[in-house]
């Protein structure tokens, strides 16, 4: 891979199949993996391994994923991806709250895996360089220095508070991000369980930035959990 | 003391009491004789006036042990004898000195006095030591009340408690499952069997007008002898708990008791009603939570293996494999029946769920908006082949929903709508507000619904098509009602020329206000 080293990949998930899938997955895409079958190995792995990306499932049989996640959070920021079934948004939520980037739903494809990998190596990546001014997504320019936004060109006016939200999103993209995160953010610790404005306010970013607001391309809604922002 | 030591002569039925009621006369009159006789030989060595004492003496302690009546019997008596026996002249009523007369009336006056105090204070006692032992009967009967398990323990205590204190039948009548009123003491299944003197309508009437305040129904004998019969209602804190019939020889006075024993029961079987309340709960909890670990680990042991199926033929699709155009077809197929069969198996586990069990809706205000975006995005793949049109309504206030459960309706009401219509064929969603209600269809271009299926559509494992190519039971469409309802709407399906369009509606409610922040002047301004 041009001469770099490939990126490490640690996989905490106990049930066998799944973990071979995965591996099989992750070293055609360039990476190395290591793989664990409980809690214990895997923060050993990550500790010895300085792994770029890590994805643990949430159901491990000796000690909960989230814990596994609090753990690696004290010393790294390496990105974190969750393995996770259907109907357990909460868990998703306590996890990504914990420090998870993202998620994934059982059962998922191998091109799902691989898009959210790609996205949370191009993430780390780009947090390593030089933090650029000019944003663009869609036909959307954001210019964080002169805090402009341009649609096709044309000045587009945000408020003060949609505004913030949206440089919290630019910030974090790629990233799923809880209401509970969003609200701390924008509206502070005492917003957290009025969820309601900050869906209003995502709808207003959407109204003024989405071609087509009811099908959004950007800021996308992980239902019962959060947004989550794409470039 | 025959007063504290007899209580019987309370229970004793007062028409069995004509021999009973005859000796404290005849003991007055023999008290009264032998007085005289043994003041006799005295009335050569003392005053007159001390032979009166002596008959007043008489007269008080006939007072104390006999009553009234035998005292003011022999307070006549005594004037008569000492009249006879002392007065000169002897032995006739006549008086030959008249102030004598004086003498009589002082001593009729005071024997009377004495005899009337006396016989008073003597029933006072009686009366205290009888409410104290009946107080003491309905304070041991609340304490066993108090431990009863039962409703046949309460009747039992009940009715023991009324044998004691008034000599009278009880018998505790609660409603059952049916509202008929049944004898607590019988077996809960059996046929309802009330005593010959009970009258079920009359029972019912008391029960159900209890609440107004009515103080129950005394039916009195038919001729004195003949016991009366009350029906009192037991009237709890919180409700109507049964009605209490009594069959006895009951003086108005002991009402009382009568309406301290029914409140007594009415307590003790509605402390019943909330201890059943409570291990029902206890109960519905544990199964509550067996049956939620349950589908936790049933929805656990399906979804790895079918993971794993997806992802493993997944990677058999990858370029360094180089398969075939043949065996990449046969791969992709077979992940793409394993994820056909994770929704089916997510479906069931939903309706599981959903059926069940109470749901419980995690609701938050939220635009429709998200939730329909969220929808279309989760089915991307399947609706590749359809234009999806959404059109909302500008004015769609904020719903109280729990986004996860609404999004299975749209993904369940959208996989239908495509499976169901042509390739190329768009769907359409729109929301509006009809009043109270938002309401939203979804809206295909297919082949649309028979009208004889259209009732059956929304049953579990029915299917509009039994015979297409499209795998699927009809799972969703029952989910989907299943959810709208818990949210206080109604989904139905519209019949309309082509196509085929589910509408559903959702309570408005009270939305919360969001304050709008200034419009900021300095963003937007470029050059």
């Amino acid at each position: 891979m041009n001469g770099q080293p490939a990126p490490v990949a640690v996989v905490i998930e106990d049930e066998a199949t799944i973990r071979r899938f995965v591996r099989t997955a992750l070293e055609e895409e360039g990476l190395r993996v290591v793989e664990a079958a409980d809690a214990e190995h895997g923060l050993r792995e990550l500790a010895t391994r300085h792994p770029d990306l890590v994805i643990v499932d949430l159901g491990l049989p000796d000690r909960d994923g989230v814990e596994v996640i609090r753990d690696l959070r004290g010393w790294s920021d390496i990105p974190v991806i969750v393995l996770s079934a259907r109907s357990t948004e909460p868990e998703k939520v306590v996890a990504l709250d914990a420090g998870a980037d993202d998620y994934l739903t059982k059962p998922f494809g191998v091109g799902e895996l691989l898009a959210r990998v790609r996205a949370q190596l191009r993430r780390r990546t780009r947090l390593g360089a030089e933090a650029s001014a000019q944003v663009a997504f869609g036909d959307v320019r954001v210019d964080l220095a002169l805090r402009t936004v341009e649609r096709r060109g044309a000045p587009v006016h945000l408020t003060p508070i949609e505004y913030r939200l949206l440089g919290i999103f630019i910030a974090n993209a790629g990233k799923v991000l809880t209401h509970r995160f969003l609200l701390n953010q924008v509206w502070g610790p005492n917003a957290v369980e009025s969820s309601h404005y900050l869906r209003v306010y995502v709808g207003h970013l959407r109204q003024k930035l989405e071609v087509d607001p009811t099908q959004p391309r950007h800021f996308l809604t992980e239902i019962g959990v959060g947004y989550r922002f794409l470039i | 003391m025959s007063a504290s030591t007899e209580p019987a002569t309370r229970i004793t039925p007062p028409t069995a009491g004509g021999r009973a009621a005859r000796w404290p006369y005849l003991a007055a009159v023999a008290a009264c004789a032998l007085t005289a006789l043994l003041c006799y030989p005295l009335a050569r060595h003392v005053e007159l006036a001390n032979i009166v004492m002596l008959f007043l003496l008489t007269v008080v302690l006939l007072a104390v042990y006999a009553g009234r009546g035998p005292a003011v019997l022999a307070a006549f008596l005594s004037v008569a004898l000492f009249d006879v026996m002392f007065v000169p002249p002897r032995w006739s009523l006549a008086v030959s000195d008249v102030q004598y007369l004086l003498t009589f009336a002082v001593m009729l006056a005071v024997a009377l006095i004495t005899a009337s105090l006396t016989s008073g204070m003597r029933r006072q006692v009686h009366l205290t030591a009888q409410r104290e032992r009946e107080a003491l009967i309905l304070y041991e009967t609340a304490r066993e009340l108090a431990g009863a398990l039962s409703a046949a323990q309460t009747a039992e205590s009940i009715a023991r408690a009324a044998r004691t204190l008034l000599n009278a039948e009880a018998v505790l009548l609660l409603p059952a499952e049916d509202g008929s009123l049944r004898n607590a003491r019988e077996v809960a299944d059996g046929p309802a069997r009330l005593p010959a003197w009970i009258d079920a309508q009359a029972v019912s009437a008391v029960f159900r007008a209890g609440g107004a305040g009515s103080r129950g129904v005394d039916l009195g004998g038919l001729s004195g002898s003949e016991p009366s019969v009350h029906f009192l209602p037991l009237r709890a804190p919180m409700q109507m708990r049964g009605v209490l019939a009594v069959r006895g020889h009951v003086a108005p006075a002991d009402r009382g008791q009568l309406e301290a024993l029914a409140s007594l029961g009415a307590i003790a079987v509605e402390r019943l009603h909330y201890v059943e309340v409570a291990q029902r709960t206890q109960l519905q909890m544990n199964s509550e939570r067996l049956r939620h670990s349950l589908l936790a680990a049933v929805s656990h042991d399906l979804r790895t293996p079918l993971t794993a199926l997806v992802g493993l033929a997944d990677t058999l699709t990858l370029p360094s494999n180089a398969l075939s155009a043949a065996a990449r077809a046969t791969a992709e197929t077979i992940r793409d029946q394993a994820l056909r069969l994770s929704t089916l198996v997510g479906n069931l586990l939903d309706l599981a769920r959903l059926q069940t069990g109470r749901v419980t809706l995690r609701r938050e205000w939220q635009p429709l908006e998200e939730v329909i975006g969220a929808s279309i995005e989760q089915l991307r793949a399947r609706l590749v082949s359809h234009e999806v049109r959404v059109h909302l309504a500008a004015d769609l206030p904020l719903v109280n929903i729990d986004a996860v459960l609404m999004e299975r309706v749209f993904c369940n009401l959208l996989d239908n709508a495509s499976k169901y219509s042509p390739p190329g064929s768009p769907i359409t969603i729109e929301a509006v507000r009809s009043g109270e209600y938002v309401s939203v269809a979804v809206t295909d271009a297919g082949r649309g619904v028979a009208a004889a299926d259209a009732a059956r559509i929304f049953d579990v494992f029915e299917r509009a098509v039994p015979e297409a190519a499209e795998t699927g039971a009809g799972l969703g469409l029952s989910i989907c009602r299943s959810i709208v309802e818990a949210h206080g709407g109604v989904l139905r399906l519209v019949g309309q020329a082509t196509g085929a369009r589910f509408e559903f509606t959702l309570p408005v409610g009270e939305p919360p206000a969001v304050d709008e922040d200034p419009s900021m002047s300095a963003v937007g301004s470029a050059e």
